[in-house]
């Protein structure tokens, strides 16, 4: 651990100290102006890494942050004469702001609403910034002096520190953001918005202060691109630089700091490399032969799709001819960062940082921090009394769906401390009952009291944090994250940090102790040898289990298994029974719906039969296996014996005493 | 009919099928059953294109379509009732079974009239459906959903029917009507793969069967010697 | 209301008709992928130029269309291949990006070989005014005005009333089964792109002998697009008709009153407006969370 740490932060920490030293090596105005844009674009990559790495979605606004914060720092310099730092606070707060307004409409979909909203803003912010003449005096331009720092005025050496020092500090901070309980989050609610939602961690919240922060990056970084050129026009921050801005964090690698910084130093030589004819030349033919290369490999080891490996040449291939027959560049700029885009995104969609580190990681081993020690379960699950008081009542609950009578009127009440199961044909409308008491769908009508109090309705989130947990019949798991990451995002309801703290990096041993009771629930479910294992690589049934940890980890007072032994094969049958059972033992109420009568039998204090969106039967297991309503609508044809309906007949399987 | 040479598929690295082969004969059922994971759904999906196999052949009707798209082998009259039903939704129920014969039907005009025929002896077999001819598909319930993935394939006048997994997630009243209907289509001489996860149920109606573990075919042979061969009473039917 | 309001209206809500075409082209992608070509006014503006290039080689108007409308599909095609395909079989929404892309490049292209500067393109239909009540309109309007109600009227019965329409709604709801019945995905998808290139072409030949062709006039269109797209949803065509009219208008208003600068701003403002309200759209189906 103390190996890997060293070699990390000793690297970074090397590369800053270059960094700065460099313009006391090289006297050269023209180095320290590519090197001052270069601690700006990382700072406005890193915030675009967010919102495209982190979250995956296309966000076309960042060009548009860096042009408020640096409008936002030159007029409150040049009209109200603040100082260095507060024109900067200025600027991030703009950044924040603007961001979390354009948020909050934007992030309610999926799909290319958001990419759409953000292109609208940036259009938007650009007619603002050149027709409110009055305060921008528009295409005019906007002339500034780079304000005193602490009553110092800076030289452009001194604020090329400063520069780098804000990037060191925004580096650090995102570090610390990246790897606690929101980093996770952020990737876990790519992989699964419900689920997220359903494990008490806002999905959309976490997406708003994810583009939010990003944006506020953008703020600040125009703050310090103002105070470098000290001129402002408009049309600098447009929908061209936008692309560019992709380009670098594409090119440098998505959800990484260093591929932010690598992309950063591109987009810096960008317009050197392309005024310069024989360089440009020789990058692109070097670009070309990269692509022959990896793609005629991949096509060779049949990894790739043909076009994956084509398309990229041909790009390149015209990137190439181009260099070498057309007059003026510059007119091409555009078709020649276009044609650059394309070749990475198709053939290279890891990035250059991407890349290296997958090469790296080949001849470094660099071996995994260990564990912290495992929690007790009676720690982790404190046990909850329980007094078999009403702790779930529905009353004539209904949902419709268009002329679709799902839920019609069910009234039925959970005892603290049951089982109760819930069983019914299907399209009898026991998935939509769970839907609606946990908080996905709202009901046309009726109430649902939990602990005697009216449950929040439609919203997973809200009423996984008033301690009503589930699982689902389709699995909703984080497939990228590991076992033990899937169970951890589940605990930062649990053990969290305000989000402040968290940038400074004093989230560390709340994350240990998640960490501990994490492994400790991933033990009751018998994956702790499976803690390090992406969730998509378990077998079927660990994945079933997972869920169930995952869901226990937000500590619920009731949890609800939608379907638990759909498609177990019998062993797997028997360690849910185990692990049900464990899970009751600690005080937690379950509903729990299934198909298997035999998992009923076994487990449940208490059945309630859905047929038609109504409740046509109620009472303990034995019971409604004679019920002759119920053997009419669900068990089967024939008046067989219970101990012989037609499903446990196919598949008898041993239910432990 | 549909003949399958040692097959090997997969999803990504992880290999599932490893040297399946089997056969059905033209006017047959045959059921494929085994433990879940064991491989039923993935040879389904290869055969009808969804999964391209690394190594093996498939035979339709003596030509190879093994690394074809699915519409290309649906085209040479396959017809593949998928695991999960999955019906067109949005669209009614109709309409659902024109598009289970849109490879036989002209794309543009007169193919109501063309389908007339063959949409009356669908809605003969269900009756539920004629009634729900109109309705969008989505809102039915889950055995009219598995009536109408059914009639959907049989649209296509296809060689060879696959069915996946029928009685899923159904209640065990609507089970008992779906396999009526297989026995129905059975005696008009239907050629189907039946892939079913309760053993006993297929047994009762298939013709030949195979047991599959593992991305293998552990055992093969007539349901009645089948239904006495114990490593099958061991781990499918029951004691 | 005074005439001139009204005279405002009238013209901007047929400047409308055009938005609303080019956002038709955006539902028909969406209806059978889930994807809409973020450079679809590039392609408006390349198919523009190309058809200004027919003309000035001799041919006649009504040759010159149904040239121009080949540009549009073979170019809805590429995009539909180069930068869509992979996305979709990827299940990513990397499309976004890669039609960015295709769009910038197209961009550059169009400034290199047909220069910087807005030309005028030449029309056979009259433009001088006729008089209706009053308001006054030329021939030109009008002829934008059927053009765009005919291309969407003969697409939407193509939808609803064939069956391959039929199939583009099948793969739209679920493409695996649509495949099984032997539907190719792919093909529908290519054809979605097609059309949608088609109606470009159009929207193109149409609305530029008002506005000049220029390489600015496709990010100019392509955003009021976005915004009836996205006020209307992504579903309905009559949707997009109503929110075209509507906004064509607005937009004349405020660049009237207001300033020129800011005719961009209302179906901004809109577009934004609409995500928070009903991101869906007006027109738009509410989804429903299925797991």
């Amino acid at each position: 651990m103390l190996k890997r740490l060293i070699l990390i932060r000793g690297i970074e920490g090397l590369m800053v100290l270059l960094l700065a030293a460099i313009p006391l090596l090289v006297n050269n105005s023209f180095v320290l102006g590519l090197l001052t844009l270069l601690a700006i674009y990382g700072i406005l990559l890193i915030g675009l890494d967010i919102t495209v790495g982190y979250l995956g979605l296309v966000n076309l606004a960042q060009a548009a942050f860096l042009g408020l914060g640096a409008y936002a720092a030159g007029l409150t310099v040049t009209i109200f004469g603040f100082g260095m730092l507060s024109a900067l606070a200025v600027s991030t707060v703009i950044g924040l702001v603007m961001g979390t307004l354009i948020a909050f409409p934007s992030l309610r979909l999926d799909g290319p609403q958001f990419a759409l909203a953000t292109l609208s803003f940036s259009a938007l912010s650009a007619t603002v910034l050149n027709e409110w003449e009055s305060l921008t005096l528009g295409a005019q331009g906007l002339q500034l002096h780079r304000p005193l720092l602490f009553g110092i005025s800076l030289d452009a050496k001194g604020f090329y520190w400063l520069c780098l020092f804000f990037l060191g500090i925004v580096w650090i901070a995102m570090h610390n953001l990246l790897s606690s309980q929101w980093g996770r989050a952020f990737e876990a609610l790519r992989d699964s918005p419900i689920a997220t939602d359903a494990m008490g961690i806002g999905t959309y919240r976490h997406k708003v202060t994810a583009f939010a922060l990003g944006s506020g990056l953008g703020g600040l970084a125009g703050g310090l691109y103002a105070f470098n050129f000290e001129y402002l026009q408009p049309h600098v921050f447009i929908y061209e630089l936008m692309v560019i801005l992709l380009l670098g964090v594409v090119l440098g690698g998505r959800k990484s700091l260093w591929g932010s910084f690598v992309g950063a130093v591109l987009i810096v030589l960008l317009p050197n490399l392309l005024s310069n004819r024989i360089l440009f030349q020789f990058f692109s033919s070097t670009g070309f032969l990269f692509t022959l290369g990896a793609g005629g490999m991949a096509l060779y080891q049949k990894k790739n799709r043909l076009f994956q490996a084509v398309a990229p040449m041909i790009a390149m291939g015209l990137l190439v001819v181009g260099s070498f027959t057309v007059q003026n560049t510059e007119d091409w700029r555009k078709a020649i960062f276009a044609l650059m885009l394309f070749s990475v995104v198709v053939g290279l969609p890891e990035g250059l940082m991407g890349f290296t580190s997958r090469f790296l990681s080949r001849i470094f081993s660099i071996e995994a921090e260990p564990f912290a020690p495992l929690s007790g379960l009676e720690q982790v699950l404190v046990r909850k009394p329980v007094d078999g008081s009403p702790l779930l009542q529905i009353q004539e609950l209904k949902c419709y769906f268009g002329g679709i009578k799902a839920v019609d009127g069910v009234s039925l009440t959970v005892a603290s401390g049951t089982i109760h199961g819930l069983i019914g044909p299907n399209g009898s409308g026991k998935s939509t009952l769970v839907n609606l008491v946990s908080g996905l769908y709202v009901p046309t009508d009726g109430t649902i009291l939990f602990h005697g109090k009216p449950l929040v309705q439609g919203s997973l989130f809200a009423v996984a944090r008033q301690g009503i947990c589930r699982t689902f019949q389709n699995l909703q798991l984080f497939s990228e994250l590991t076992a033990l990451d899937n169970v951890m995002v589940s605990m930062k309801g649990f053990y969290s940090t305000p989000l402040p703290l968290v940038l400074l990096g004093l989230a560390k041993r709340a994350e240990k102790r998640a960490e501990a009771d994490s492994l400790a629930l991933l033990e009751m479910v018998g994956l702790s040898g499976e803690a390090r294992t992406a969730a998509k690589d378990l077998p079927y049934g660990a994945q079933r289990f997972l869920e169930i940890a995952r869901a226990v980890a937000r500590r619920p007072t009731l949890i609800i298994l939608d379907e638990p032994a759909a498609g177990l094969a019998q062993p797997d049958v028997v360690t849910l029974l185990g692990i049900i059972r464990r899970i009751h033992q600690q005080g937690i109420t379950v509903i729990m719906i299934e198909h298997h009568m035999e998992v009923v039998s076994g487990l449940c204090d208490i059945v309630t039969v859905l047929d038609g969106g109504k409740v046509i039967a109620e009472g303990v297991p034995d019971e409604i296996r004679r019920n002759p309503l119920v053997i009419e609508a669900y068990l089967g044809k024939g008046s067989e014996p219970p101990a012989a309906t037609a499903e446990c007949r196919l598949s008898p399987m041993p239910v432990p005493a | 009919m549909l003949v399958v040479n040692d097959l090997y598929a997969g999803y990504g690295m992880s290999e599932v099928l490893m040297g399946t082969s089997l056969a059905v004969k033209r006017g047959t059922v045959v059921a494929l059953i085994g433990p879940n994971g064991a491989g039923k759904t993935t040879t389904m999906r290869t055969i009808s294109g969804g999964i391209n196999p690394t190594r093996g052949e498939i035979l339709l009707d003596g030509k190879p379509v093994q690394g074809l798209e699915p519409s290309q082998i649906a085209r040479l009259g396959l017809a593949h009732a998928p695991e999960g039903r999955k019906v067109f939704g949005p669209l009614s129920v109709e309409d659902n079974l024109l598009l289970g014969a849109f490879t036989r039907l002209p794309h543009f005009f007169g193919f109501q009239a063309k389908a007339a025929g063959d949409l009356d002896k669908i809605y003969e077999l269900f009756p539920r459906l004629k009634e729900r001819r109109r309705q969008t598909s989505g809102t039915l319930s889950g055995g009219e959903q598995q009536m109408l993935a059914i009639g959907r394939a049989l649209m296509a006048r296809p060689k060879v029917v696959l069915l996946d997994e029928p009685s899923m997630g159904l209640a065990p009243v609507i089970v008992d009507e779906v396999f009526d209907i297989i026995r129905r289509l059975k005696g008009s001489g239907i050629t189907l793969l039946l892939v079913e996860q309760s053993a006993k149920r297929a047994l009762e109606v298939a013709d030949y069967a195979y047991v599959m573990e593992r991305g293998r075919i552990a055992v093969e042979g007539v349901p009645q010697e089948l239904q006495k061969n114990e490593r099958v009473i061991a781990a499918y039917l029951g004691n | 209301m005074n005439q001139a309001v009204i005279q405002l209206m009238v013209s901007g809500a047929l400047m409308g008709l055009v938005y609303a075409l080019v956002a038709y082209g955006f539902q028909l992608t969406y209806a059978t992928s889930k994807s809409i070509n973020f450079g679809q006014g590039e392609l408006v503006m390349l198919s523009a130029f190309f058809s200004l290039t027919l003309t000035n080689l001799g041919l006649p108007y009504y040759l010159m269309i149904p040239g121009g409308l080949l540009f549009g599909v073979v170019a809805g095609l590429f995009v539909e291949r180069a930068g869509v395909r992979l996305a979709l079989e990827q299940k990513s929404e990397g499309w976004i990006l890669m039609t960015i892309i295709l769009g910038l490049f197209g961009v550059s292209a169009a400034e290199n070989i047909w220069g910087r500067d807005d030309r005028p393109f030449p029309t056979p239909i009259p433009t001088e005014p006729m008089q209706f009540f009053d308001i006054s309109i030329t021939p030109l309007e009008i002829s934008v005005a059927i053009g765009v109600v005919m291309i969407m009227v003969i697409i939407e019965l193509f939808k609803r009333k064939t069956l391959l329409g039929k199939a583009f709604e099948a793969v739209s709801a679920d493409r695996d089964a649509a495949e099984l019945m032997g539907i190719s995905a792919t093909r529908t998808i290519m054809l979605s792109y097609g059309l949608s290139g088609l109606v470009a072409a159009l929207a193109g030949i149409l609305v530029s002998p008002i506005t000049t062709v220029g390489p600015t006039m496709a990010s100019a269109l392509v955003l009021k697009a976005f915004s009836v797209a996205v006020v209307a949803g992504l579903e309905s065509g009559f949707g997009v008709v109503i929110v075209g009219l509507f906004l064509g208008s607005l937009e004349s208003l405020t660049s009237f009153y207001v300033g020129s600068g800011w005719r961009e701003a209302p179906g901004l403002v809109l577009l934004i407006l609409a995500l928070a309200v009903r991101p869906t759209g007006i027109f738009g189906k509410a989804v429903i969370r299925k797991v």
